[in-house]
């Protein structure tokens, strides 16, 4: 196989944040590689920095130390061949199912019979067929972080960044969405990165996984996942699935247990003003 | 069930106020309590109205041209239009002037914390002031014609329409922002694509709002120093002590004002 490329480098990424408690580090030191085709996901626990790492490679934020390439190119603010997927709910409240997929493609000019007819095929990839003319209050939560997803892949992203799309739903939907996002993988060759805190998630989805260190947020360990692929979310109950959860959850407690007790101190401090 | 209620409740309490109401009028009327001139009766209202809507006495010059066909008359019509007309168009001229205006400086603060700072609390303070402190300055500066009425209506409809635009720019989930930002959209498609539909509500509450105090500001002005316009007609009539026109051109503006809110009201529904 001849050694490819990776799509995306990520070089010593180092961020810190004023805060009215001073400087804080929040990413440290941070590199790593995406190869094209690769899913990879970020685990940490919370306040490890992983969110702030998405929006640095996104193009979403600047003054950081390091560099972030995306097919060679050095990141300076969004990037054409980044697409984004955000945690919050972020579907355009005014525009139906297929408006708010073809929004991408509006945007690079593609005259509306055309880009109609590409947003339904991203609507159908999600499995959203007949629901294009609804509105997104008309929807559920999963289906909507769906609708967002489909608009993201319309633009044809050479990298997908995901930062928890799935973190609002409930665990059921969670898995079930799993199942499409690994389907959409296999489909497309979809290069992605995953953000999450979610253990179950990232051994489901990925081909390796990214351990973060809590606070200032390091790399801490890089799992390969060497699950079968394809795959759906039955693999949860099999012995490898097992132990990959329990060997990343050793890793990951400790970090965790940390924010935990940082959080603890600063209720204690503050008086539990706040949280 | 029993059968079907003639009218449904809602409604059938709308009659019955609204007869109520005009049966009380007619009684005070009759009753002479008042003096006849202040309330007259609903009949003398009526005719007057009638006079008001159909009676042609104001020489309207029309001039169309099409072509080499030149169409060029007078025409007879109840001067009461020509007057509305002149109206309308104080307070439409005002609304597009404030409203752009507002609209403008509304996003400039929205997306500038600064000017925001800076300016928007001055803004909170001069927007409830009565701004028909002002006419005389705008008859200085535009004189006694529909300028100073549209002046008037313009700095009446500015506030509330800055006001909420600024408030409803600010609050725009902040995600929305970055989905915009993570397609590349440039400054034109954010305004156009994201903040202008992601704030339709405010925008429309604030049209509304500015509205009505467009047409506050500029009937006042009428009222005080003009002579043309509804504001105009209404002061006129009660100088001359014809009470029951008076009644009557003030009965068309509720009509014309209820008329211009559905309107506002159907667009912010789409």
């Amino acid at each position: 196989m001849p050694a490819a490329e990776p799509i995306l480098v990520v070089e010593n990424i180092v961020k810190r944040f004023e805060t009215q408690d001073g400087v804080l580090l929040a990413v440290d030191d941070v590199s790593f590689n995406v190869m094209p085709g690769e899913f990879v996901s970020v685990i940490g626990p919370s306040g490890c920095g992983k969110s702030t790492l998405f929006n640095v490679m996104g193009g979403l934020l600047d003054g950081y130390d390091g560099r972030v390439t995306v097919g060679g190119d050095t990141v300076r603010g969004p990037h054409a061949s980044v697409g984004m997927i955000f945690q919050e709910e972020s579907t355009f409240p005014w525009r139906t199912v297929v408006d708010n997929v073809a929004f991408p493609l509006e945007i690079a000019g593609m005259p509306k019979a055309e880009r109609i007819e590409r947003a339904r095929h991203f609507v159908d990839l999600v499995g959203l067929d007949g629901f294009e003319r609804r509105y997104p209050a008309e929807l559920s939560g999963g289906m909507r972080q769906r609708v967002s997803m489909a608009r993201t892949l319309a633009s044809e992203p050479k990298i997908l960044l995901m930062d928890e799309p799935f973190a609002a739903l409930d665990e059921q939907t969670r898995l079930l969405l799993g199942d499409k996002v690994l389907q959409i993988q296999q489909d497309l060759k979809q290069t992605t990165l995953l953000i999450t805190h979610n253990l179950t998630e990232a051994v489901q989805l990925s081909d390796r996984i990214l351990v973060m260190t809590y606070r200032p947020g390091k790399i801490k360990r890089i799992v390969e996942i060497k699950l079968p692929r394809p795959r759906t979310s039955e693999i949860v109950s099999s012995d490898d699935f097992g132990r990959y959860v329990a060997q990343i959850w050793a890793d990951l407690r400790e970090e965790a247990s940390k924010g935990l007790k940082d959080d603890e101190s600063r209720v204690a401090r503050d008086g539990g003003r706040r949280a | 069930m029993a059968a079907e209620p003639w009218l449904n409740p809602v409604t059938r309490l709308r009659v019955i106020i609204l007869v109520t109401i005009l049966v009380i009028w007619e009684a005070v009327a009759a009753s002479g309590i008042l003096l006849r001139e202040v309330v007259p009766s609903i009949v003398v209202i009526g005719r007057s109205l009638a006079e008001l809507l159909f009676h042609p006495d104001l020489k309207w010059p029309v001039d169309i041209g099409i072509g080499g066909l030149r169409f060029a008359q007078q025409l007879w019509v109840p001067a009461f239009y020509w007057h509305l007309y002149v109206t309308v168009m104080e307070v439409a001229t005002a609304l597009v002037i404030g409203g752009s205006a507002g609209l403008a400086v509304g996003l400039a603060l929205g997306a500038n914390p600064f000017l925001s700072k800076a300016f928007e609390r001055y803004l909170y303070y001069l927007g409830p002031t009565p701004k028909i402190v002002f006419f005389p300055v705008m008859i200085m500066w535009f004189g006694v014609g529909p300028e100073s009425k549209i002046a008037m209506g313009t700095l009446s409809c500015f506030f509330p329409i800055v006001l909420s635009v600024a408030a409803g720019m600010r609050q725009i989930e902040g995600v929305l922002i970055r989905v915009g930002r993570s397609f590349r959209l440039n400054t034109w498609q954010m305004v156009t694509k994201i903040y202008l539909p992601a704030m339709r509500e405010p925008i429309v509450n604030g049209v509304r709002l500015g509205m009505g105090v467009a047409m506050i500001g500029t009937l006042l002005a009428e009222t005080k120093l003009s002579n043309k316009g509804v504001g105009f007609m209404i002061i006129d009539a009660y100088n001359t002590f014809d009470m029951p026109r008076m009644y009557a051109v003030l009965l068309t503006l509720f009509v014309v004002a209820i008329g211009a809110n559905a309107l506002v009201g159907r667009a912010s529904r789409g």
